[in-house]
């Protein structure tokens, strides 16, 4: 009998156990925005380099009853390249994932030396989200840069909203650079160019790398190789007597970096890889080069370092390269 | 347990079974297969024209419960083609040893 009793008062312990455990929480409804609010995400992911655009979204609303939006900005802690905008146009996406704009003002304006760009409604709205692109200029190469995005609207507020400080990356970028076998195969890491025989008589101290092909041996095909490289990897070559720079090259497979090749992949080469990259005992000549593959690259006066991806390459002897370069 | 804190087994197989060598990039420098002649203790490797030698990436695949000797632990040297390097592989038991001479040359 008192088995029973220990038991069932067991049993009723674990039942309130339970139930204080599992006790439900209230749904409770989301505060609808009564005032100007706004918010920012950046879209751009990766290092923020010179040239290339630092992609933000900016999202405003306020409630119908208190007025509409009458003017956005964005105010940039240093001004953006040419090219800055603030678009006038808000985004939404459809069911298919594309986004489709909406025209909502006139196109920005820049106005105090470009720090300030500015887009004014010309429709009676109350929400909307501006896509911000600022392009980085040279003069934030190895500094930070921050953002104030604001919206006025017609009750006369005003909200803001901080992004940044964000780090400038110290890299420089070159795209699609075309290189053929005899002709253009000059290249000089501190130009970012590319040159023919002609040109780089002019500049010998400038040239880094000379692209080769050769179909034999079977492996040389695609090569870059220094100046000063051992003359079986130069076969047929004759270069100036002035152009002998000894530069260092580490051959890279699987490293499709995404600016450098063309918005593919998801790979991002980043200042720190040419810090911490130890190019010592390195040869001075890379052969046997791969569509999407790459080399380091280190200048003989150690001025540089650059990363050359290879874009494509052809078998008649050409190829196009794109390289990121980091001053020492 | 030794003295890399591997266990110490019964085994007395000693043999490489296999041998890879990779360039900077991580991928395979040799023309052709390793020739492995486990008698004479030999491996007998073919690279690629243009390969850079002082930075290479040897990998060798051992008998059960074998090591190496020395230990690999990156990049590796091997320019010295005059000398070749010897590796020694140690069996399970830790009672036999025997050293592979790697020998390269160019395609």
């Amino acid at each position: 009998m008192s088995f029973r009793i220990i038991t069932i008062t067991f049993r009723f312990a674990i039942l309130l156990i339970s139930l204080s455990a599992c006790q439900e929480e209230e749904y409770v409804l989301p505060e609808p925005v009564s005032q100007l609010t706004n918010d920012c995400l950046k879209r751009t992911i990766g290092p923020n380099i010179a040239s290339l655009p630092i992609e933000f979204a900016y999202a405003m609303a306020i409630p119908k009853s208190l007025g509409k939006l009458v003017s956005a900005q964005v105010e940039a802690s240093i001004p953006g390249a040419t090219g800055t905008f603030l678009e006038h146009r808000s985004f939404y996406t459809n069911s298919g994932g594309v986004d489709i704009p909406v025209t909502v003002g006139s196109p920005s304006t820049a106005l105090d030396d470009g720090k300030v760009t500015r887009v004014t409604f010309s429709v009676d709205t109350n929400a909307a989200t501006l896509r911000y692109y600022y392009i980085v200029p040279e003069t934030a190469k190895g500094q930070q840069v921050s953002f104030t995005f604001s919206v006025n609207s017609s009750d006369g507020k005003t909200a803001s909203f901080k992004m940044g400080p964000y780090n400038i990356s110290k890299m420089s970028i070159k795209k699609n650079l075309a290189v053929t076998n005899g002709t253009n195969a000059f290249i000089s890491i501190e130009d970012m160019a590319v040159y023919n025989a002609t040109a780089a008589a002019a500049i010998p101290d400038k040239i880094d790398l000379i692209y080769l092909f050769r179909s034999a041996p079977v492996t040389f095909t695609h090569a870059l190789v220094s100046p000063n490289a051992d003359a079986v990897y130069l076969p047929g070559v004759t270069l100036p007597s002035d152009m002998k720079r000894s530069t260092k090259l580490q051959k890279v497979f699987g490293l499709q970096d995404r600016n450098l090749a063309n918005l593919q992949y998801g790979i991002y080469v980043d200042d720190i890889d040419f810090k911490n990259i130890d190019m010592t005992n390195m040869p001075n000549f890379a052969v046997g080069l791969k569509a999407e593959a790459g080399v380091w690259v280190e200048t003989s006066d150690k001025k540089y370092r650059a990363y050359v991806y290879l874009n494509s390459i052809n078998a008649s002897g050409s190829a196009v390269i794109s390289m990121l370069r980091y001053a020492l | 347990m030794d003295e890399d804190g591997l266990l110490i087994t019964f085994r007395s197989e000693c043999f490489v079974s296999n041998f890879e060598l990779l360039g900077s990039d991580f991928v395979t420098v040799r023309a052709a297969p390793a020739i492995i002649d486990t008698v004479a203790q030999t491996i007998d490797v073919q690279v690629l024209f243009g390969t850079d030698l002082k930075n290479v990436y040897p990998q060798f695949t051992l008998a059960t419960d074998c090591k190496l000797e020395p230990k690999i632990t990156g990049k590796t040297d091997l320019s010295d083609l005059a000398n070749p390097k010897i590796y020694t592989v140690v069996s399970g038991n830790r009672q036999v040893r025997k050293p592979y001479r790697l020998n390269i040359k160019f395609q």
